[in-house]
């Protein structure tokens, strides 16, 4: 491998990739060694526009810029001189003399490349006289992002962001010279299943979305690092939380799984976790129908109901179904809990929808395949059983068995003796549940997911819920001590559960919640699931 | 229609008077094609490649790249098709000499192609023209359909089993498609803007092809070094810079046209023995000696030889030859302010340098013309062209800045007279 020196520091590098290229390959863009960059993005076409990334390179009589000059093995590349310090001041000083610095009333604040670079890299007083340009402001370029042409520094990434990843092309700049403005196409609008990935890469405020745009300044967030769960994919996020409340969602960079995008789909689930249709109480079903109960009250009538049901007619009646949404853990403690109890009759239930090429998956559930890797079945089986009358009770964790694809609706479980619903959201399964007990969604527990291509990736709470509700296979824990079950002591430690994942199912040997880390680690073996379904 | 005549010619622009070169006809009759004749049937690519390194032929697009070197960076053993490019878009203001070429010469110039397809390997050129050439882009046009039906393009040409095509191109209205790499942006369709190197041309050029872009004139003189020789060709013009070419002389002079020469005639020469001087007895204020993006010459310095390396030795360059004359009753700030404002609007808006420094320039030259300029305007403008200089993908922004650079070296007096006086104090200069 080429060996290249960047500030004395010797680095090896790909051959046939350019210094920029080579320092994030090393993981040391902007992270050990500075160079400041606009135009260029990992994942888009090297652009060279913007020529803030120039870089002295030994030899060369003229500052390169390093987005795009080759690496030679050999190569010496300074990144600190006087002459490159002058030429960032100087590239900041033109991108400023016609941008409104605005910044009090701008989205951006707080996570602009443009003032971090200008504080940075920048001068700190204009000497323009001039006015400065004006241009459209709050230009509504479609269903959810919003453009102020006046702050565009003209980098081109959303141009090429469109062209390259979505290929739907919807933009492109006009004009020329300082007139070039960037607008989508007469007639036209920016509308694709990715439109929003402009709005992060836009290294200003000029592309925001409608979903996030003055909800909250961003330096009141946290960054939670965690993962969508709108589809098998397992995209990468930042969680943006404040006051217990998460406001977004933001591309993680995976290469492994989402380069550093995600769907416009995916990061809207971001409100399903705050949502007014959150299970938010356990619920008892009555003589006048379900009355809401304490959470124990719940558990004791469950368990109650279970015992009954399992001295009179054993374990052969229950059916299980497992959610595709829980994590490795809770699945884990599913499995054991009908071990214990006997129970033989589960599957699992994975809704389908729409796939692409790029991100977007059919299983629309995070955690389908660990669902099938820890043996549970599609529910097709269990769903026979029901219809066929010989199921008296049903566990369910979650409702996708409501989908057309299994029992089209909760009809089917009307007659059924004993129907107990884990739900972290609210469905049709109220008509028919005895028992409904609220649990967490991923972003409020630890735990792992088993994305389509069984990549294990971690979960952690990044927010608590604000009523009464546990991971599932802590409520199991709970509930397999009510029943008595072997092994069951009513306590949940999630790290101890996911540290026996790979004893109790060798397709998880080696990951657990602490080893996958936040970039995650492919399981052993993988069970496909389903791959088609129709096109976006 | 067409250009009068050149007022000097040499070999390049003989016979143009009574237009006998026009036709496939009477360019043959003096001799066309003789020359790619010969060298299709008799010689091979490496010797011509020689013969053009040996004649020193700079380009004439306004670089002055040698043009044998450059055909020397074509791949060889490449399996993908090879082209050429003719850079037809002249654009620079004060620039017209190719126009003559390709209304009375347009076999010259293919016949200089097909010896450099030869060389190279091109199996296809493209022609690119700017859009308002309409009467050159007819003639030449025609000249293709004529070379085509005598087999001199085409299948086989000359019976030599070596086939070439030829492609003309209309673009469609802007400086930079003059750039190389804007043109073959804009010859496939798209906006003309540079592309970023590497990958250089004869890599990576028209429909992502191996390219070698020349200007018309370059093609111009290559029958006649092969014709005649390196040796020929060198006794023409100076040693670092042989060969005749085209000056077109405009502005305050009594006969503004185009004249032939050796490269290495003074520019004094040029203006006043073969354009006649300045017109009405005023004197020359200063001359801008190869189109609008080179740096201005002061009146004190016509003696020097117009060719590079003398040239450079001034801070200017030869460009394209396109010799300005300014007369003493012109205001250098409105003439900065004419060139900073050209260079504003066709700036394709790229890099961040050229896009913002370029209307940054113009905005500041042209209030200080209205007389609201002040002291430090003059040190701010150096600045801002030290900024744009060799920063950038393409050599606009350079092209931008260096003619204010020359501006404010020879006659920042003008411009501290507009700060002085808050107005222009040149009542009789030229408007627009």
């Amino acid at each position: 491998m080429p060996q290249i020196t960047v500030d004395g520091e010797v680095i090896e590098v790909a051959a046939g990739r350019t210094i920029l290229q080579a320092l994030d390959d090393a993981g040391l863009l902007m992270n050990g060694v500075d160079v400041p960059h606009y135009c260029w993005h990992p994942k888009l076409t090297i652009d060279g526009s913007c020529r803030l990334c120039q870089v002295e390179v030994e030899g060369i009589p003229k500052l390169q810029i390093a987005c795009n000059t080759p690496v030679k093995d050999g190569m010496v590349v300074h990144t600190k001189t006087d002459r490159v310090k002058r030429a960032r001041e100087g590239v900041m000083e033109l991108l400023l003399i016609n941008h409104p610095l605005d910044c009090p009333i701008c989205d951006q604040a707080g996570e602009c490349k443009l003032q971090d670079y200008a504080y940075e890299y920048g001068v700190t007083h204009a000497r323009t006289k001039e006015p400065r340009r004006a241009a459209k402001k709050r230009v509504d370029l479609g269903p959810t992002i919003v453009f102020d042409q006046e702050r565009c520094i003209l980098c081109r990434r959303c141009v090429r962001f469109c062209r390259e990843i979505p290929q739907t092309g919807e933009l492109a700049v006009f004009h020329r010279g300082d007139r070039s403005v960037i607008e989508t196409f007469p007639g036209a609008e920016l509308d694709n299943p990715y439109s929003m990935n402009v709005a992060d890469i836009c290294p200003v405020g000029a592309l925001t979305t409608k979903d996030f745009r003055f909800k909250i300044r961003v330096w009141f967030l946290n960054d939670v690092p965690g993962v969508c769960t709108g589809c098998a994919n397992g995209c990468n996020v930042h969680l943006g939380v404040a006051t217990n409340k998460v406001y977004r969602y933001l591309p993680r960079r995976n290469d492994a799984v989402n380069d550093t995008w995600i769907c416009d789909a995916g990061r809207m689930t971001y409100k399903e976790i705050g949502a007014e249709s959150r299970l938010q109480r356990a619920y008892v079903r009555g003589p006048g129908g379900l009355q809401e109960s304490g959470y124990k009250a719940a558990l004791e009538h469950a368990a109650s109901r279970l015992r009954a049901l399992l001295d009179a007619k054993g374990p052969g009646v229950i059916a299980a179904l497992a959610s595709p949404h829980a994590t490795n853990e809770d699945l884990l403690q599913l499995r054991r809990f009908l071990d214990a109890a006997g129970v033989q009759n589960a599957g699992v239930a994975v809704p389908i929808g729409p796939a692409d090429e790029l991100l977007i998956k059919a299983e629309k559930a995070a955690n389908a395949t660990g669902a099938r890797a820890l043996g549970f079945a599609d529910a097709a089986g269990v769903v026979d059983r029901i219809r066929g009358g010989g199921v008296e009770a049903l566990i369910a964790l979650g409702h996708d068995v409501l989908d057309p694809a299994y029992l089209g609706g909760e009809a089917a479980l009307a007659g059924l003796d004993t129907v107990i619903v884990l739900d972290t959201h609210r469905s049709e399964l109220e008509r028919v549940a005895h028992v409904l007990l609220p649990v967490r969604v991923a972003a409020e527990k630890h735990g792992t997911l088993t994305n389509h291509a069984g990549r294990v990736q971690r979960v952690r709470p990044a927010v608590e819920p604000a009523f009464e509700a546990y991971a599932d296979g802590e409520v199991l824990a709970k509930l397999g001590a009510r029943l008595g079950l072997a092994g069951f002591d009513g306590k949940w430690d999630v790290r101890a559960v996911s540290r026996a994942l790979g004893r109790e199912c060798p397709a998880f040997v080696g990951v657990d919640v602490e080893s996958v880390g936040d970039e995650g680690r492919s399981l052993a073996t993988v069970v496909a699931g389903a791959t088609t379904g129709a096109s976006v | 229609m067409g250009l009068k005549v050149p007022y000097v010619t040499s070999y390049l622009t003989e016979h143009f008077a009574d237009d006998a070169l026009g036709t496939i006809e009477g360019y043959e009759a003096k001799g066309g094609y003789a020359a790619a004749r010969k060298v299709l049937r008799e010689s091979t690519p490496e010797s011509v490649i020689e013969t053009m390194k040996a004649s020193g032929l700079q380009g004439r697009g306004g670089a002055g790249f040698v043009t044998g070197l450059k055909w020397s960076f074509m791949p060889k053993g490449t399996e993908k098709p090879k082209y050429f490019c003719v850079n037809a878009d002249e654009s620079e203001p004060g620039s017209f000499k190719d126009r003559l070429l390709l209304e009375r010469a347009p076999h010259k110039m293919l016949e200089g192609i097909l010896i450099g397809a030869f060389a190279i390997g091109a199996e296809k050129t493209f022609i690119y023209i700017r859009g308002e050439y309409a009467y050159p882009a007819k003639q030449v046009q025609r000249a293709i359909d004529e070379a085509y039906a005598k087999g001199y393009l085409g299948r086989n040409v000359f019976g030599t089993g070596f086939s070439h095509d030829v492609v003309l191109h209309r673009g469609a209205g802007a400086y930079i498609c003059g750039e190389e790499t804007g043109l073959l942006e804009s010859l496939e369709g798209r906006k003309g803007q540079p592309r970023k190197k590497p990958p250089f041309p004869a890599e990576y050029g028209a429909f992502g092809m191996p390219t070698t872009v020349n200007n018309v004139e370059t093609f111009c003189h290559v029958p006649h070094i092969l014709a005649n020789g390196p040796d020929w060709f060198r006794g023409f013009g100076t040693e670092k810079s042989p060969g005749t070419t085209i000056f077109g002389v405009s502005g305050h002079v009594a006969r503004p046209g185009l004249y032939e020469l050796p490269l290495g005639t003074r520019l004094d020469e040029i203006i006043f023995e073969h354009a006649g001087g300045v017109p009405g007895g005023r004197k020359v204020k200063g001359v801008i000696p190869g189109g609008m993006s080179m740096p201005i010459l002061p009146a004190g310095q016509l003696d020097v030889p117009m060719a590079n390396e003398f040239l450079r030795e001034r801070k200017t360059m030869l460009g394209t030859g396109g010799v300005m004359v300014m007369d003493e009753t012109t205001c250098m700030v409105r003439a900065s302010s004419i060139i900073s404002y050209f260079f504003r609007d066709e700036s394709c808006g790229q890099c961040t340098q050229c896009r913002e420094g370029t209307g940054w320039i113009h905005k500041i030259v042209s209030r200080i013309e209205r007389g609201s300029g002040s002291v430090d305007d003059l040190d701010l403008l150096l600045d801002i062209c030290g900024k744009m200089e060799g920063q950038t993908i393409c050599a606009f922004a350079d092209a931008a800045a260096w003619p204010i650079q020359g501006m404010l070296r020879h006659f920042r007096e003008d411009f501290e007279l507009h700060l002085k006086h808050q107005k222009c104090p040149f009542p009789e200069s030229f408007e627009l």
